[in-house]
């Protein structure tokens, strides 16, 4: 059986410092969640809230209608896997993984057979007499998961387990816990810093920052759609371009003025906006190279970054605003040259001073 | 040991300096025991007459023998192993869990509690002596094992160690046994405990060889012969003039008493090393 979760308006607090404030969310039983957001966002504290590790100020944390939020942790059947792994140094990766159902006192063959099970699901077989420092960090993450696979739990809390290894093991041991997840139905919550591990991993992604959920969605939402200008900067690399603008209509739909005086239509519908001080976002992969009358405005490029698969421009435009433009891989622009930039204007986003978005269907997500 | 066993060929000059050195250094404080282990060996009335026949045979274990002749020695070597023994068992239960306690249990006056442990380090032994005699006089505590071992427990220095060990752990190890539904005891006893061995190594040698080597409260609480730790009751056969008439038999009840410790250094000789260069470290 999986975990539905139900969050409802939690908060938490150290003294007179708020970490957590009035936070609702809702998990889908069998849905892989990121908690996404920087360093102390609040993501951890959150994880550890329903693990049972920090206690509850306000609000209630219930799985499947039961409330859990006054369970001790090891009552709630959830399983975490740690940022430092936190495996039993003494102990072998047969008896970690055993540890927990021994204190439940499942049968010595239940025990056996799970640890087997997981151990095959793993590949760490071979491994389960050796004790945790005599293991590569890869292993011991795959351990550490392993402790966790075996308590057949209702929910899996990853907190930040890719963090620790090196980038080239990131890549491999992420692709390894997308195939992981299609094995072991369970509900998952993920909590990372890492954009890509969230975009790659996740069914909904909950942007956090600042105490607060910016933003939940999937993927794709929070990358075409961000709820506001924070989750624009934050999620998607490079960073969405933003340029101050002077905002005028026509036909209903928002205008934008560039810095350097010209103009440029989006799809955004002009009725929703209200604010001020807006600015227009707008992705380096809507930003092109064009010539003639495509062109929508022109600037000097300072910075080139060649990906391999495309190629990175950072144009200065002539109002002293820097957009991020994207050419091929085998992009022949020089440190520089002068180019004529295309902007998409359908693939626009605005933001005003505080931070609110409007997107090309005129709904504010602010 | 591998670069020893190549010697002193092939180092640097300032490698083989400091191995003079070390070596000068290693002599200079081994001539003591091994002048004493050389008196101990030879006949009283010998030494007497000439100092120098230390050097050359006849050597002989009489004066062992005549220690092991006096009828309550093993007497003595049990209490000083059931003190010393039940001592350092003790002090490593209870600054164990003190450790624990301060590390990891949130409770109220905590710190106020540790630093007056810690305040424990200040007191001079001779201070609370004579306040100690009289309640464990009033207590009829003189001559037992508890009277000899009880004062020994206030170990502020084990609660400090243990304590800034405990603390080393890392928190992620207590909580990753809470989610494995350990309970606090378990947690404390399966999993931080075990973790602990090297301090409690430490902390077990320092005990058992302070408390082998203690005089000062022994002589006080243990007045009656059958009570004698091994140190009192040596220290009791010695007659008036037993640096000069009985050299050889003095020495040797020296050998006798520090060779106890000396087999526990050998056993445990990496972790004093550690405890030791820890310590210089820290």
């Amino acid at each position: 059986m999986t975990a539905h979760i139900e969050i409802r308006n939690v908060s938490k607090r150290y003294g007179s410092l708020t970490v957590l404030d009035g936070l609702s969310l809702t998990i889908k039983a069998n849905e892989f969640i990121v908690f996404l957001g920087p360093s102390g966002c609040g993501k951890s504290t959150l994880l550890r809230m329903i693990a049972g590790l920090d206690s509850v100020d306000d609000g209630t944390i219930s799985i499947n209608g039961e409330r859990i939020d006054n369970l001790p942790p090891g009552q709630r059947d959830i399983a975490m896997v740690f940022q430092s792994y936190a495996l039993y140094p003494h102990m072998t990766v047969a008896d970690n993984m055993a540890f927990g159902l021994r204190n439940i006192s499942l049968p010595a063959e239940v025990i056996s057979a799970r640890v087997a099970e997981a151990a095959r699901m793993l590949e760490i077989g071979h491994l389960l007499e050796r004790k945790p420092g005599q293991l590569s960090g890869g292993q011991r993450q795959r351990v550490a998961i392993g402790r966790a696979i075996v308590k057949e739990p209702k929910a899996f809390l990853f907190d930040e387990p890719l963090s620790n290894l090196d980038a080239a093991l990131r890549v491999r041991t992420r692709v390894e816990l997308a195939q992981l997840r299609n094995r072991v139905r369970s509900t998952m919550i993920f909590v990372t810093h890492d954009q890509i591990e969230a975009m790659t991993l996740a069914d909904r992604i909950v942007v956090m920052n600042n105490r607060k959920i910016e933003q939940i969605g999937t993927p794709m939402e929070i990358y075409s759609r961000p709820a506001s200008r924070f989750v624009a900067t934050f999620v998607g690399s490079p960073t969405m371009n933003f340029l101050p603008i002077g905002l005028s209509g026509e036909n209903g739909f928002a205008r934008a003025r560039l810095p350097d005086g010209t103009e440029l239509q989006t799809a955004i519908r002009l009725d929703g906006i209200n604010g001020s001080e807006h600015s227009l976002g707008i992705r380096a992969e809507a930003v092109k190279l064009a010539n003639g009358t495509a062109a929508t405005t022109t600037g000097k490029v300072e910075v080139i970054e060649r990906l391999g698969d495309r190629t990175l421009l950072y144009t200065r435009l002539e109002g002293g605003s820097v957009i991020i433009a994207e050419d091929v891989g085998n992009s022949r622009v020089a440190i520089g040259d002068e180019v004529a930039l295309a902007l998409d204007g359908a693939r626009t986003h605005l933001f005003d001073a505080e931070g609110r978005a409007w997107h090309n269907e005129g709904v504010g997500h602010g | 040991m591998s670069s020893t066993s190549s010697g002193i060929v092939g180092r640097s000059t300032g490698d083989r300096i400091i191995l003079i050195l070390v070596i000068v250094l290693a002599l200079i404080m081994m001539a003591p025991i091994a002048w004493v282990i050389a008196l101990s060996l030879k006949d009283n009335k010998e030494l007497m007459t000439d100092m120098n026949s230390v050097f050359h045979a006849p050597y002989t274990i009489n004066n062992y023998i005549n220690i092991l002749a006096t009828s309550s020695v093993f007497r003595w070597i049990l209490n000083s192993l059931i003190v010393s023994g039940g001592l350092t068992v003790m002090t490593l239960i209870l600054s164990s869990l003190a450790g624990y306690g301060f590390a990891r249990l949130n409770f109220p006056f905590r710190n106020a509690l540790f630093i007056i442990v810690l305040l424990g380090l200040a007191v001079p032994e001779q201070a609370v002596l004579i306040a100690r005699h009289q309640l464990f006089s009033w207590l009829k505590f003189h001559n037992t094992y508890h009277g000899l071992i009880l004062p020994g427990l206030a170990a502020p220095f084990g609660v400090f160690l243990m304590t800034q060990y405990f603390r080393a752990i890392p928190k992620e190890l207590d909580e990753a046994a809470l989610l494995d539904n350990a309970s606090r005891f378990k947690i404390f006893w399966k999993v931080l405990l075990p973790l602990t061995i090297p301090a409690q190594a430490t902390l077990g040698i320092f005990t058992f060889l302070s408390s082998w080597n203690d005089y000062f409260w022994p002589l006080i609480s243990g007045t009656k012969k059958e009570m004698y730790t091994l140190t009192i009751g040596i220290a009791s056969t010695q007659t008036n003039f037993a640096q000069s008439e009985g050299l050889g038999f003095l020495m040797s009840q020296a050998v006798f008493a520090g060779a106890p410790i000396l087999i526990l250094y050998l056993f445990f000789q990496k972790y004093i090393v550690t405890a030791v260069s820890g310590a210089a470290v820290r």
